[in-house]
Parts: structure tokens; C-alpha cells; sequence
């Protein structure tokens, strides 16, 4: 068990910067996850730590030890991937066996590994069956079971679900998130899907061309998000994001949308905009914090927390509706309760639950708040 | 001098590109002209230069084959078949000798992310190690392994299974009523294959209910003396064999000769079988009963399925197991 930490880690492939400048504190038996769109150098980093890459510039450490030196071998990691190899003349056992025993371990030793990994992941009475008597799930856990079986200090994931259907792969979460309680071990996990990130990260780091963008826990990350790109990366339909100004009357403090709309920035966040007077600013919404008046139980509307929208789109979701919403040149989604009557072609009027609502910096697209 | 499209180009009076879009079967040349253009490819032998062709595609037709040495195991044999394959598709081999040294396997492999080479095939070693997962992770995939595992990443493989051969070897033994057999093994550092080995004789006697006996398996270091000195080894514990099994070829010489030394006659006295068809087993008298690796199919498949690789021909997904047969000869029945 250990932590994990990048002091000013930079990684360049030629001209490509694929880390840059990034600092990371992994804690000991966290489970953290790398999210960021293809490219953004998140399997990268999972290769340094495994030292398949060389660090460019900075330092990574293993516990309190620097690892830059040290071949992957020596690291005591293990790594996980989508597509690894089950050999059909070899039963379960041997699977989670062989990597052992071809690094002669005592025989005594493999079978107690390998015991206590099929008991963690519940595949005991599987030990003597072939591969292709296994269902996908279960294969997948002999893939785990072989990293497990190296008792290593920290697991290295890489979008390990992502061959699996979507079914599969929900509950393949679940499991890896229990898994990880038991294990009591550091996993970093690499994943394009923030929505996998969001339900088994205890913390998670965005990245975006080689950079951090913020490393938080997930509510935080999707309550407070640093700048537009990570409000716009990490939740489901994205959140809205509409070109507005500052504008000031008397003691408050508007996001005007150029005549579209018009609302008020909540008291207590006045301070954070009072240097943007007149000046333009991104107004950030997500789709849940928005209403549709008429059915609103908890929002007293008023024209300072409201504009009218024409609904274009509706989508009816069961539980919900998303309607697609054009407000002059802006659009948007709002997440509504399935008991919104609005149609296509309707002209509704829509709430903003204004204590959740972001503005960011138009030029450095960070968040004011 | 070979007739080259250029040659072609001015005979037909046609642009060269012109040629090379009739030969390659590409459109845009009218129905005359590319009759014309292949006619006289034919007449003349035309052969389009693999160099030029390889320029064009940044490729070089060449394949690196990765051998931990050429004295050890059956690699002559392997070597010969993927170069079998390899010159018929137009691809010449380079052999890397890495004398499993780490450092060495690296630099071969280099040759691929450098693309000197189109691809590796790489034979025995036991584990892929990290740089060979590190050379697929970074994209150069045309990499496949002949009995060698990889614990992490799906790397296109070729296995021998050895278990099984020794199951095949046991059980035959066992069919002509022995129960007692002697297992001579290279096996004294635990190496891998030589553990499969141990594994498939178990389960033959395991699925036919006979008690094995540790005694009864030897784990030497390989060598015609340690085969020699184990007879005398087995002959002299209370369960006296009444059968040998031999995993490899200089362990058999030496039994053989041991065998012969006491005064005791093959198979009369000691039925014999041996694994592997090489050049020693094959000159051993009598005729050794042995266990046969398909060699020839493995290393034609291992060259296929990297060409294969190479052109996108196909799933890049897969593990092929070959199973050894048994060739009976005079050491086990009279």
C-alpha cells in the first residue's frame, strides 16, 4: 500500500507535451481516477507510474520513494487493461497463476495468492473452469484476479470496461468500487467516462491536453468546477453555458443575456463579480437547475430569477423530461419533472435556481464561481 | 534490366502514374489503355520494386524474428517455417539473437518502433515483459508471441501446449500398464515449460486414478550427465519405476546410455518416451517413442498471422493453442 505523488511531472513525445508541469497527490488507499477527453495524456501518466514512459522533467514517487529510476518491474504495481489475454488451455487457476510462477514464487505461496484473490472476487467455485465456460463478467474478474494475485502496492487501471456491454459494465463498477473497499489498496483508474468516474472515484483528476484541471471529489467537482472546461466535461446533459454581461442596479448584481434574460447573482456572491461590471462573462447553468415554472414546488419565481424560453425539442426521459430550449440566439436543455406539460413551438417560462448557478471569466474561462 | 513502369509509361505513351493505376487495378485509366499497359507487363515480366513500393508506403518487408538462441528448444525448425511464409508473401527475416537478455529483446524491438522492420515475431522467453507491452501500448502492434505469455495486454500468440504433450506421453505409458512411471525432468529451477510438463503427467495419472508418487520426478538441470545419473537415482528408491518419461533430448541420451550401462534392455526392461522430435531423439536407438511439437504448423501460422496483422487482415484478438501428437516408435513396446 502506498501513495503516490507527481512533483512538476512534464512528459514530451517531440513537440507534443502530453504532461505538463503536473502536480498530483494520491493518497494511500485512495481510489483516484484520470478523466479527460482522448488526448488529454491521462494514459500517460498511468505509463509513468508503471514506468512503460519516461519522465521529461519532474519527479513521481511510490511511498516516499522516487521511482524515475526504477524499472517497472520494481515498482510493485500491477496494471489492469480492456483487452487482456485469458489462455483457453489453462483453467482459472493457472490464469491467475502463471505470472508467478514463471517469477518462481513457491508453490505454497501462488496457491495461498490465488486463493485469496478468487475470495475477494468470488470466483472460488471457478478455479478448474476453462475461459469459455465463463461468462464476460467473470472473465473479467480473472483478468483482475491476475493483478491481484502480485499483491502489488498500487493498481494501474486503463478503461479496464470499456469492451464490456453497457450492462455489464454498470455493474463491473459497482464491483470494482467494493473490490477496492476490500483490496484497502491505492487504484488509479483511467477512464474517458465521467460518468465512471463520478460513481467510483473517492477523488478525480481532470485533464485536458496535458494539464490539471482540478483535482476534487466528485460532488465538489460538479458543484464547484474550476472553469468551463471541467463544467462542461464532468455532468450529463453538459451544463448550459450563455455569453452574458455584468450588469449593476443599485446594490445588485445581474448576468444579463443581451435582452434575452436577466438574473440575479445571489448576495453572497456579489463580491466575486463587483470587477466585471459591464464587462462580458459566460453564465453557467446545469440542465437539473433549471424549472419549468408552472410546476415548480420550490422556487418562488420572479422576473429576477426567470426568463421566457421557446422549447424546440422535447424529449421525455420516464422519470424526467429534457427540453431543448432557444432563448434569442442562445440555447439550452432544461431538466424538468415529468410533470411539465411543455410542447414544441410552447413559449415557457423558466426557473433558475440562482444559488447554483456559475459564472466564468470569458477570456480565461475560469470559474468566478 | 527488368522493365520498369517508366519503360512501360514510354512504350504506351502514357503518364507513369497511368501504369501504376492499370497494374494496381486502381480507376481512371480507359479500358484499351490498361489492356495495353498489362500486355506488356506480361510480355516483358514486369515486377513492381518492393523498395520503391515500400518507400511509398513507409514500408520495408521485412520481419524481425526474436530468438532467445538457436541451440536452445526447436527454434531451427520455427525459424525456418515463419521464413517459409515470411519469403513466399514477399518479406525477407532478420534473425535477432537476444540470448534472453532483456536489454537486447529491447533493442530489437526497437527496430519495429523505428520501423526498420514491419513487424516482430517474437519465440520462447516465458513472460513478455514490459517493454514488449510497452512497444503495443504506444501503437506498433504487429507483434506475435509463440509460447510466450503476457499477464497484462491481448498480444496475438501461438502456444505449444506442453501439458498436454506430457498428458499424451503419460497416458500412453499407462495404457500399456504402467503405473510406476519415472518423470526425468530439466525442471530444477522451476522453469516454466518444464512445470506444464510436470502438470500434464500429473493429470494423467490423476484422470486414471493412480496415485502419483514425488519420487518418482526428477528435476535436473538438463544435461545428458543429470539424464545418466538419474536412473541410477530412480532404480534406487523403493518404488522402482517400471517406465521412463524424458522431457527433453540430451536428458534421454543420458538415460538411455545409463539404462544400457546396467545391462537392461529398451523397452523390455524400461519402456522409454521422450518429448520433442529433434536431431538427437531422432538418432537414439531404438526408435524413441516422443512427443511431437507442431513445429512447422506453429511458426507457418506465426508468420500468417503477423502478415495478417501487418495488412489489417484481421481481429487483432488471438490466442492459437497447438496441441503435440504422440509418434510411437520402438521404446515402449516389444
Amino acid at each position: 500500500m502506498a501513495s503516490v505523488t507527481f512533483e512538476n511531472v512534464t512528459k514530451r513525445f517531440g513537440e507534443v507535451v502530453a504532461a505538463n508541469d503536473q502536480n498530483i497527490e494520491i493518497k494511500d488507499k485512495e481510489f483516484l481516477v484520470l478523466v479527460g477527453p482522448s488526448g488529454c495524456g491521462k494514459s500517460t501518466d498511468l505509463r509513468m507510474i508503471a514506468g512503460l514512459e519516461e519522465i521529461s522533467e519532474g519527479v513521481i514517487k511510490i511511498g516516499d520513494k522516487v521511482v524515475n529510476d526504477i524499472p517497472p518491474k520494481d515498482r510493485d504495481i500491477a496494471m489492469v487493461f480492456q483487452n487482456y489475454a485469458l489462455y483457453p488451455h489453462m483453467n482459472v487457476y493457472d490464469n491467475m497463476a502463471f505470472g508467478l510462477k514463471l517469477r518462481k514464487f513457491p508453490k505454497e505461496e501462488i496457491e495461498r495468492r490465488v486463493q485469496e484473490a478468487a475470495e475477494i472476487l468470488s470466483i472460488e467455485p471457478l478455479l478448474e473452469r476453462k475461459p469459455k465456460q465463463l461468462s464476460g463478467g467473470q472473465r473479467q474478474r480473472v483478468a483482475l484476479g491476475r493483478a491481484i494475485v502480485r499483491e502489488p502496492k498500487v493498481f494501474l487501471m486503463d478503461e479496464p470496461l470499456s469492451n464490456l456491454d453497457a450492462k455489464l459494465r454498470v455493474q463491473m463498477r459497482t464491483e470494482l468500487s467494493k473490490l477496492h473497499d476490500r483490496l484497502k489498496t491505492t487504484v488509479i483508474y483511467v477512464t474517458h467516462d465521467q460518468t465512471e468516474a463520478m460513481t467510483m472515484g473517492d477523488r478525480i483528476v481532470v485533464l485536458k491536453d496535458g494539464y490539471v484541471q482540478q483535482v476534487d471529489e466528485p460532488l465538489e467537482l460538479y458543484n464547484h468546477p474550476n472553469n468551463m472546461f471541467v463544467a462542461g466535461f464532468i455532468g450529463s446533459p453538459a451544463m448550459n453555458f450563455l455569453d452574458a454581461k455584468i450588469v449593476k442596479e443599485g446594490d445588485d448584481y445581474y448576468t444579463e443575456g443581451f435582452g434575452a434574460f436577466k438574473v440575479k447573482i445571489p448576495d453572497q456572491l456579489k463580491d466575486k463579480v463587483k470587477d466585471y461590471v459591464n464587462k462580458r462573462v459566460v453564465f453557467g447553468i446545469r440542465p437539473e437547475n433549471l424549472t419549468d415554472a408552472e410546476i415548480t414546488h420550490d422556487l418562488d419565481i420572479t422576473d429576477e430569477n426567470s426568463f421566457e424560453a421557446e422549447v424546440e425539442v422535447v424529449e421525455p426521459m420516464g422519470s424526467e423530461i429534457y427540453l431543448y430550449l432557444a432563448v434569442d440566439e442562445h440555447s439550452m436543455i432544461a431538466r424538468v419533472d415529468a410533470e411539465s406539460e411543455a410542447k414544441v413551438g410552447d413559449k415557457i417560462k423558466l426557473g433558475v435556481y440562482t444559488q447554483k448557478m456559475h459564472v466564468f471569466d470569458n477570456e480565461t474561462e475560469e470559474a468566478l464561481f | 534490366m527488368p522493365i520498369t513502369l517508366k519503360d512501360i509509361a514510354k512504350m504506351v505513351g502514357v503518364a507513369e502514374s497511368t501504369v501504376s493505376r492499370a497494374i494496381n487495378g486502381k480507376p481512371g485509366v480507359g479500358k484499351e489503355t490498361k489492356q495495353k499497359i498489362l500486355e506488356i507487363a506480361k510480355k516483358y515480366d514486369f515486377q513492381p520494386n518492393k523498395l520503391a513500393q515500400g518507400l511509398a508506403k513507409q514500408e520495408t518487408h521485412i520481419l524481425a524474428l526474436l530468438i532467445p538462441g538457436l541451440s536452445k528448444g526447436n527454434y531451427s525448425s520455427l525459424v525456418e517455417n515463419i521464413e517459409y511464409i515470411a519469403e513466399k508473401d514477399g518479406y525477407q527475416i532478420i534473425l535477432c539473437n537476444t540470448q534472453n537478455d532483456l536489454k537486447k529483446e529491447k533493442k530489437y524491438l526497437n527496430l519495429l518502433q523505428e520501423k526498420r522492420v514491419d513487424g516482430a515475431v517474437i519465440l520462447g522467453g516465458e513472460i513478455a515483459d514490459q517493454h514488449i507491452v510497452n512497444t503495443v501500448l504506444r501503437g506498433h502492434k504487429n507483434i506475435v508471441l509463440v509460447n510466450r505469455l503476457c499477464e497484462e495486454i491481448l498480444i496475438p500468440t501461438i502456444l505449444i501446449d506442453a501439458s498436454y504433450g506430457a498428458y499424451l506421453a503419460t497416458e500412453y505409458l499407462i495404457n500399456l500398464g504402467f503405473e510406476n512411471i519415472g518423470l526425468i525432468t530439466a525442471a530444477k529451477n522451476d522453469e516454466y515449460i518444464e512445470s506444464e510438463k510436470i502438470k500434464g503427467y500429473k493429470k494423467a495419472l490423476k484422470d486414471n486414478m493412480i496415485e502419483y508418487n514425488n519420487e518418482l520426478i526428477i528435476k535436473t538441470d538438463g544435461s545428458r550427465e543429470a539424464g545418466y545419473l538419474a536412473f541410477t537415482q530412480l532404480v534406487n528408491i523403493d518404488i522402482n519405476p517400471d517406465s521412463f518419461f524424458v522431457t527433453s533430448d540430451l536428458l534421454t541420451l543420458g538415460l538411455i546410455e545409463s539404462i544400457k550401462m546396467g545391462g537392461f534392455f529398451i523397452p523390455q526392461d524400461y519402456p522409454v518416451v521422450t518429448y520433442g522430435d529433434t536431431l538427437i531423439n531422432s538418432i537414439i536407438e531404438p526408435e524413441l517413442t516422443r512427443v511431437v511439437e507442431p513445429l512447422e504448423k506453429a511458426g507457418k501460422l506465426a508468420a500468417e498471422v503477423l502478415i495478417n496483422l501487418i495488412n489489417d487482415d484481421q481481429a487483432k484478438e488471438e490466442i492459437k493453442v497447438l496441441k503435440p501428437t504422440l509418434k510411437i516408435g520402438k521404446s515402449t513396446k516389444y
